[in-house]
């Protein structure tokens, strides 16, 4: 076997977590240092092997054909009805994702180096369990496998929260698995009425997700009465499990709670990567799989997210715990995305794509941050805090980045995601829709830009109130004993440096970043595109073929990866 | 039908059990009271040996009223390594609540006397898998409930104990006369005791104008009145065993009436005798395979009931169970719950193995089954019981482990109080940190219970869901035999759900509590053993599933008919290249 095969390289990537929590159980009786030493060095290994592996994609030739990077492909249940295989290849879609979890594993346990000092042996190989988790779910080419590693994550974040939580960490992991399970156990069923449907009208049972989306394209579910409207159900059902995940409003209520107990860490991992799993389900199997269903429901789908939004901002506005705020935050930020991703145009598409990544970043960056802040003055409590930024510099200027990054000031990467949302929104608007729905698409899309200034109120506001203006810090802190020792500390650094250079890097030339996923994105919205495409057309005159679509809608089939080749400013074209 | 030397050949392992039965009596009365369970193990080891020397694969061999087939084998392996696990868990039952009655009741622990029984009930189970006759069959479930009545009142001599027995005793004696009434309506319809008969004679009624019999003349308007009561009853006697709606309410009284050891073998092996009697129903309508005898209308009538009656059975008892559950505090009151909620999942894929097998044409209306792709409905029950059976001993092993608990003591005032019986969930509080392993592999079977990824639970799950929807997955116009089972997994799925609130809440209390209560785990190591094996067997089965569910799906089939070809073989291996035709098109969008 040769170890530098990519797909040898791909198993060790997902693998090595799991091999450095082995040795921290062994090791585990050599002292605290020992052990978060040697997890560290496993999230360090992991990143580097990770980083090496998303750059050895970039120069290969399956990255420039669109196909599936070091696929593995083994038996695991087979017989039977099942072929499941476990089955892990990197493409497009998952690329940046797969980097993501490698990178906010090693957050994750860099910032929990001081705040856990309990059951330290059990919290590293948790942590290090749910890495594989994650890597796992982005790299599984499997539909099963996915789901597998889709589930699991729960397993480890619910020993997280539940043993290193704060005060209501019982009920905050409880309610976490019940939501999202019950959710989730819906998708499952979803996806394997997917593989039947397959099964029975191509012949070739198969569990592989390339080969159901091929499946599914030639043989689509049906839409109608006859065929029991199954793929409304079908949608409907992964709609269930990924808005639990995302979560889209009105499913969130586990989201605030989750996080205002969850440690640091798990909050990192949790905000940074789990709620992209949802929003990768819908592009990996509903848009692909679904289009028709898709389609039906986007308009729907658009405006939750729009009212996600707003939504999430005002309750944000109203918080006082500075974890919460930043839980209501991400709440509203996801909903960018939701938008962006049901417009199905497909600049907002990648945009939501990019802002996966950019919300990863910044949110895993205040959590961590909130958690630090947490370390330092015991409250999260906004009101209790004030003048930090003269007690903490370093810790103020990376806070302040995050929330640049966050409200999308230009120049950081929150801008890009965001303008391309609501660029393709309004194109969408404008441009995409039946008439009867126009005044609907605006209406939502300019919700969309009055989330953003309500995204910069709630966030500036905060931090004003807790960095700056007179210190109100609790009377133990008040003294200028331990004034040297309040601001970051090496490790914490170390946690958030990363973070802070790919916000700026990706602020700075977006198109490293927009240009991988961008045809792998396009091919899996397009289905979905088309679709909607011809359900906004009068009856008569359906484009059923990609010509008609091709006159009408120049971006939907063009390029659309870079900024500069943004479609003209939509409100030239109406 | 006649009993031959051959028939005593097939039935060796069982008559070996008798035979070690009968040494654990005496040898408890010279070589001391441990002595039992050694007999028993070593018989059960020699019965195991025996019959993997017997034949498995291929045609059934049938002698007398005993037919030795690929399910029956399969039924056998299940009940013989399932019964040497709670073996180990049984001798390592300590169970001291008789000591601490005021009637001065002796506990005897692990006497010989248990050991024996405990071999005759396993005797009878094997029996059921093995029946080809309705005598054979009801005699072998007597003798599973016989020796159940015997363990249950030596266990445990107090109140509690003394209601648990009687009840199970008086609700048994009930679910037996019920069974028995469903024997008697099918010896009426088939005209004989032979199972194969009676299918034989339900697959041609209706297709031959009148059919007599030893009984006399039965017309399908006769069948049409006995078939529903056949089946009515029938189901209560299983239901019974599998502790289902409507027969599930002696559960939880029982389970918290005895001691773990005693309701590890409540929780499983009665399910397993359930599970044969309903699969041998399934199959009477179904003709041998390679057979070719058409199935008339009867039985196309006999298995839409069954399915329709399954199905609403299977999702009540999901349902209740787990609704039951959630409001527990007692631990073997919640453990009986979920016992109940785990034999509406068997039920389901019970009624898909029906649904499957009759054709379109019958109760299920206007959908024509075209290419269905379909996992077997039975192959998939025999798989969840499977797994059930691993992670229900596992846990029932944990506790029979843990026995006893010192009480909240503080070491200042006085002598250390009496150990108390672990009884309820706050009494798991803080197990994590004084019984790390017991903590942990509970979790672990919990987890698979509950049918979490990548644990056993979760692959049963798959299959029984696989199976459900595959029914008229092919058929061109959506039916309503397709609705019925999506809403069947629905249900499913969402119970899966509840259920996780309750397994959540034992984890929470294992793991999120502290507690000042004390260490000792008084329960025999045995039962530690047991456990250990236990967890062993579900974390080797996440990571390797295959082979117990080809063996599972094998079993299965030989008693559907339907055939299973391994797709591993037609599909490209893990060297070759993924189909390329796929991105060709792709790219034609």
């Amino acid at each position: 076997m040769n170890l530098l095969a990519p797909s040898t390289h791909l198993l060790l990537v997902i693998l090595m977590p799991l091999v450095g929590a082995g040795i921290i159980w062994l090791v585990g009786g050599r002292g605290v240092d020992a052990v978060r030493r040697c997890a560290v060095t496993t999230a360090v290994l992991t990143l580097l092997a990770a980083g090496w592996l998303v750059l050895r994609y970039l120069g290969s030739d399956e990255a420039a054909a669109g196909q599936p990077y070091g696929m593995v492909s083994v038996p695991w249940l087979t017989g039977g009805m099942f072929d499941i295989r476990l089955s892990i290849g990197l493409d497009g879609l998952s690329l940046w994702l797969f980097g993501l979890s490698a990178l906010l594993s090693l957050t994750a346990i860099l910032v929990s180096w001081e705040a856990i000092t309990e059951r330290v042996v059990g919290f590293y190989v948790l942590l290090l369990v749910l890495e594989t988790a994650m890597l796992g779910v982005f790299a599984a080419r499997d539909i099963i496998l996915f789901y597998v590693f889709f589930e699991f994550t729960l397993v480890p974040l619910f020993f997280l929260i539940g043993i290193w939580g704060h005060d209501e960490r019982r009920r905050a992991a409880v309610t976490f698995f019940i939501y999202t399970l019950a959710g989730s156990v819906l998708a499952f069923l979803g996806l394997v009425t997917i593989v039947l449907w397959n099964a029975s009208h191509t012949g070739s049972v198969t569990f592989d997700i390339d080969l159901l989306t091929a499946g599914l394209a030639a043989h689509p579910l049906p839409m109608d009465a006859e065929g029991g409207y199954l793929q409304w159900l079908v949608f409907a059902a992964l709609l269930v499990g990924f808005a639990v995940k995302v979560p889209i409003v009105p499913f969130h209520t586990w989201l605030p709670l989750a996080h205002v107990e969850a440690p640091t860490g798990g909050s990192v991992d949790l905000a940074g990567v789990l709620l992209k799993i949802g929003i990768y389900g819908f592009l990996r199997f509903s848009l692909p799989m679904l289009p028709d269903a898709t389609a039906a429901f986007a308009p729907w789908l658009f405006a939750l997210g729009a009212i996600g939004i707003v939504y999430g901002a005002l309750v944000a506005l109203v918080q006082q715990d500075l974890k919460r705020l930043i839980a209501y935050s991400s709440v509203s930020h996801m909903g960018y995305i939701v938008m962006g991703l049901f417009a199905l145009e497909p600049v907002a598409v990648e945009g939501a794509n990019l802002q996966l990544i950019n919300h990863g970043l910044s949110s895993a960056g205040l959590f961590a941050l909130v958690g630090m802040l947490y370390e330092r003055f015991h409250t999260r409590s906004i009101s209790s805090l004030g003048g930090v930024a003269t007690r903490a510099p370093w810790l103020t200027v990376l806070f302040i980045l995050f929330t640049f990054s966050s409200i999308g000031l230009p120049g950081l990467n929150g801008f890009v995601g965001e303008f391309m949302i609501l660029a393709g929104s309004f194109q969408r608007a404008w441009t995409g829709v039946a008439s009867s729905l126009e005044q609907q698409y605006l209406l939502f899309a300019a919700l969309g830009v009055i989330g953003v200034v309500l995204g910069a109120w709630y966030m500036l506001w905060a931090v004003e109130r807790v960095f700056f203006g007179a210190s109100r810090l609790p009377p133990s802190h008040q003294t200028d004993a331990h004034a040297e020792s309040l601001d970051l500390r090496w490790h914490e650094l170390a946690a958030l440096a990363p973070l802070a250079v790919f916000a700026l890097w990706i602020g700075l030339t977006p198109n490293t970043f927009l240009q991988p996923p961008a045809e792998t994105v396009r091919r899996l919205t397009r289905p979905a595109s088309i679709a909607f495409a011809d359900l906004m057309q009068p009856a008569g005159h359906r484009p059923s073929d990609n010509q008609t679509l091709t006159t009408e809608h120049p971006a939907a089939l063009q390029p659309a990866a870079t900024l500069a080749t943004l479609p003209p400013s939509a409100s030239t074209t109406p | 039908m006649t009993t031959s030397f051959e028939t005593f050949l097939l039935l060796a392992p069982e008559l070996v059990l008798i035979l070690a039965a009968l040494v654990a009596f005496l040898a408890s009365a010279f070589a001391g009271l441990r002595a039992g369970w050694l007999v028993a193990i070593l018989g059960l080891g020699l019965a195991l040996m025996i019959s993997g020397d017997q034949p498995t694969a291929g045609a059934a061999v049938s002698s007398g009223p005993v037919t030795l087939d690929g399910f029956s084998a399969f039924m056998r392996m299940l009940i013989y390594t399932g019964g040497l696990v709670l073996c180990l868990v049984q001798a390592g039952d300590r169970f001291r609540a008789a000591v601490q009655t005021d009637s001065g009741g002796v506990h005897r622990h692990g006497s010989g006397e248990e050991a024996g029984t405990f071999l005759i009930l396993l005797a009878g189970l094997s029996l059921v898998g093995l029946a080809n006759d309705l005598v054979l069959l009801f005699v072998g479930l007597e003798l599973v409930s016989i020796p159940t009545y015997i363990l249950l009142s030596l266990k445990r001599s107090d109140a509690a104990g003394q209601e648990a027995s009687l009840k199970y005793f008086y609700l048994s004696l009930i679910a037996s006369a019920l069974f028995l009434y469903a024997v008697v309506c099918l010896y009426g319809l088939g005209g004989s005791t032979s199972l194969a008969a009676i299918g034989s004679q339900l697959r041609s009624l209706g297709t031959t104008p009148v059919a007599t019999t030893v009984v006399g003349t039965i017309t399908p308007s006769m069948a049409a009145v006995l078939l529903p009561v056949t089946l009515g009853m029938a189901l209560a006697g299983a239901a019974f065993r599998m502790a289902a709606v409507p027969m599930h309410f002696y559960a939880p009284d029982v389970y918290q009436g005895t001691s773990p050891g005693n309701a590890a073998v409540l929780s499983t092996l009665p399910k397993i005798a359930g599970v044969v009697v309903l699969a041998r129903l399934v199959a009477l309508a179904i003709p041998p395979l390679g057979n070719g005898q058409p199935v008339g209308p009867v039985a196309e009538t006999f298995l839409a009931e069954l399915w329709h009656l399954v199905a609403v059975v299977a999702a009540i008892t999901m349902t209740v169970g787990n609704c039951m559950a959630l409001m527990q505090t007692n631990l073997r009151r919640l453990l009986a719950c979920s016992s109940i909620a785990h034999a509406g999942y068997l039920l389901v894929g019970i009624a898909a193995a029906a649904a499957a097998s009759s054709s379109a044409s019958s109760l299920g209306g206007n959908s024509l089954t075209a290419a269905s792709a379909s996992l077997d409905g039975l192959g998939a029950t025999l798989f969840y019981l499977a797994t059930y059976l691993a992670a229900t001993i596992g846990i029932f092993g944990g506790l029979t482990y843990l026995g006893h608990r010192w009480p909240e003591w503080s070491a200042t005032s006085q002598d250390r109080p009496p150990l108390e019986e672990i009884e309820t969930i706050d009494d798991l509080n803080g197990l994590a940190s004084t019984n790390p392993v017991v903590a942990l592999s509970l979790a672990v079977f919990l987890l698979s219970l509950a049918g979490i990824p990548p644990f056993p639970g979760f692959w049963g799950k798959l299959s029984l869901v696989t199976s459900a929807l595959g029914i008229d997955s092919g058929a061109a116009v959506f039916g309503d035999r397709q609705s019925w089972f999506i809403g069947l997994t629905v249900v499913l799925v969402l119970n899966a759900a509840i259920a996780a609130g309750y397994y959540l809440r034992l984890i929470t209390a294992m793991y999120f509590k502290t507690t000042d209560k004390g260490t000792q785990a008084d329960g025999g190591l045995s039962a530690g053993l047991a456990m250990v094996v236990c967890l062993v067997v579900v974390l080797s089965f996440s990571l390797r599933p295959r082979g117990l569910f080809t063996s599972a799906s094998e079993a299965g089939s030989t008693l559907t008919g339907t055939l299973v070809t391994d797709v591993a073989d037609t599909m490209p291996g893990p060297d070759e290249p993924i189909d390329l035709t796929m991105q060709a098109s792709l790219e034609e969008f």
